[in-house]
């Protein structure tokens, strides 16, 4: 398969985001949440122009792509996700970077985990 | 980035939901409010046996919930000298009128939908002579799908342009009640955007409204009230005027 010319890419933004939930949850299941959530509030069309997807994911942090033009949209789906498989959740998200390298770098490494008891 | 400062102004702790007053604020201060507002509906929060973490703000307040109108003008002079911020949760036709029409009240939050009352526009020019804020309950947006989210942004986007006809100040809360429930003030902008809300008018819905609304609570002590204030005098006459708000 070609590779796109760098022209002709879709141009993306990448949001790093944190899990604040109630224990460890898996990549799967976020992900069939994530998509549910979008469905929900933008609809297949709208989710189509978004087009998030869950570029990592590792103990409660992660990084999800979108469309440049849809950050908003994309943040909107996260607020929106309360429970992953039964497990409340609720997520904020970090910052958002035009690159994987960037985001990981500048907003996961080193993050420290929220924990409600203290 | 330069942060304007944000604030929530209706966030529940215990007795109303399980997490300590203590958690929800160290949850604000991480996803960067700069104040928030503790509104138990029974107005009992222990602020004063509370460890504020250093770079958040959190004020005392209180949310009436009632379906009388006479009995909540009765409950707003009640706390309107123990309580920095009074929310009024609304719902029906008379809460909403009576909330509206009292400029001590300071946030009427959740008027309902069109159906069983709402904002409308004689409610919407009230609110906006007596500097009442609407609040824009996120909260419902988060928590529900389909058919009652739906109506619900249906009637934001309604209660939107009332906001912007008659120049009614309005915030932006998520009303949490525990801490899976709060969003961090961009999370709520970009939802706020789902029912038309600029990025302008949702920042100032978090950051320059609720800071307008505090700051007329906080008079100086020689106010007494719209237009009257003590010039000179005794000095204990101006203490006594100032205990009075």
């Amino acid at each position: 398969m070609k590779v796109l010319p760098p022209t002709m890419r879709e141009n993306k933004r990448y949001i790093a985001f944190e899990l604040i939930s109630e224990g460890q949850v898996g990549r799967e299941d976020f992900i069939r949440e994530m998509f549910s959530a979008s469905g929900s509030l933008l609809g297949d069309f709208g989710s189509s122009e978004c087009n998030m997807r869950l570029f990592a994911f590792e103990g409660l942090n992660g990084i999800v792509s979108c469309e440049r033009e849809h950050v908003a949209q994309a943040r909107a789906v996260l607020a929106t996700i309360t429970n992953v498989k039964a497990k409340r959740v609720a997520i904020h998200v970090l910052g958002v970077s035009g690159t994987v390298l960037g985001a990981t770098k500048k907003y996961l490494e080193g993050a420290v985990i929220f924990s409600p008891e203290e | 980035m330069d942060s304007p400062g944000f604030y929530e102004l209706s966030v529940h702790s215990v007795p109303d939901n399980i997490n300590t007053a203590g958690t929800m604020v160290r949850l604000a201060k991480r996803l960067g409010y700069a104040c928030i507002a503790i509104t138990n509906t029974s107005g009992s929060c222990k602020l004063e046996t509370l460890s504020i973490p250093e770079g958040i703000g959190v004020l005392k307040g209180v949310e009436l919930s009632t379906d009388n109108a006479s009995r909540l003008h009765g409950l707003v002079g009640k706390y309107i000298n123990i309580a920095d911020i009074i929310v009024v949760r609304g719902g029906n036709e008379d809460i909403n009128r009576a909330a509206v029409e009292n400029p001590n009240v300071d946030v009427l939050l959740n008027s309902g939908s069109s159906k069983d009352g709402g904002l409308n526009h004689i409610l919407a020019r009230s609110a906006s002579d007596n500097n009442v804020s609407i609040s824009f309950d996120i909260g419902e947006l988060i928590g529900h799908r389909g058919g009652r989210r739906v109506r619900t942004l249906s009637s934001f986007r309604k209660d939107m342009k009332l906001v912007r006809k008659y120049d009614v100040p309005f915030m932006l809360t998520a009303n949490a009640r525990c801490i899976y429930d709060m969003r961090a003030p961009r999370e709520l902008m970009a939802l706020a955007g789902m029912f038309g809300m600029t990025y302008k008018e949702a920042l100032s819905g978090l950051s320059s409204n609720p800071q307008i609304t505090l700051s007329r609570k906080k008079h100086s002590k020689n106010y007494v009230f719209d237009g009257v204030e003590i010039v000179d005098g005794p000095s204990h006459m101006i203490k006594e005027e100032g205990d009075r708000n």
